[in-house]
């Protein structure tokens, strides 16, 4: 099946994003593909390429990113709820006059209006919230 | 048949009086991360009327030191039988 996963939590806060990265293995162990994970309200932060967490815990935002490489998953980022975060790409940094952009790909800022064609093309949709 | 999840302990929050309230007589309950804290003995109680249809988290209960401390009208599933409940439900509904 075509599952698609709603991330809410931000990470090192809530056990949201950790919980849904680890449905997401375990979904694909069982054969099905994770086609997108959609970021939004807190869970923008999950898309921060500046994390920097201690070396010895889990690095959530590499995980996603492997996610992606290993499986293809899309990594959508609710662009109004990351610029309020300050979660910018480089062009929506250049576009408010700021130094530097804090998101990158294979992570992409996309419109709340997305979240509901996810919701339409794909046969599973979990939400995972503080 | 709807798969509810739920995150917070019946002892803490009113979600899961929510939840009890708008679930259909097939659907199933399934308690992940806090939501774990209910599937215990002392707390089950607040989670009645459903027998064969309650379930929890494996992983959760063990990373709060619970294992073995569920009432056995529960049934734990490992986070391959979480997404076999998904498979099995036409769609999963969220509580937090």
């Amino acid at each position: 099946m075509r599952y698609a996963l709603l991330v809410l939590g931000g990470p090192y806060t809530h056990q949201a994003a950790h919980s849904a990265l680890r449905f997401a293995h375990a979904a694909i162990a069982r054969g099905h593909r994770v086609d997108t994970v959609f970021f939004y309200h807190d869970g923008v932060y999950n898309a921060s390429h500046l994390a920097a967490p201690p070396q010895d815990e889990p690095h959530l935002v590499d995980a996603w990113r492997a996610l992606h490489r290993e499986h293809g998953t899309a990594l959508q980022v609710c662009v109004a709820a990351a610029l309020r975060r300050g979660v910018l790409d480089a062009s929506e940094a250049e576009r408010h006059g700021k130094t530097g952009a804090s998101l990158e790909s294979p992570f992409e800022l996309t419109g709340l209006g997305q979240l509901l064609d996810v919701e339409r093309t794909h046969e599973r949709l979990l939400t995972f919230a503080p | 048949m709807l798969l509810h999840l739920l995150n917070r302990a019946p002892s803490s929050s009113h979600v899961p009086r929510d939840v009890l309230r708008a679930m259909g007589a097939e659907d199933r309950l399934m308690l992940i991360e806090d939501g774990v804290y209910g599937a215990l003995n002392a707390q089950v109680q607040h989670l009645p009327g459903l027998e064969g249809r309650l379930f929890a988290l494996r992983e959760d209960l063990e990373s709060r030191g619970l294992a073995g401390r569920c009432d056995a009208s529960v049934t734990i599933v490992d986070m391959d039988g979480f997404v076999a409940l998904t498979e099995e439900a036409q769609r999963t509904v969220s509580w937090f």
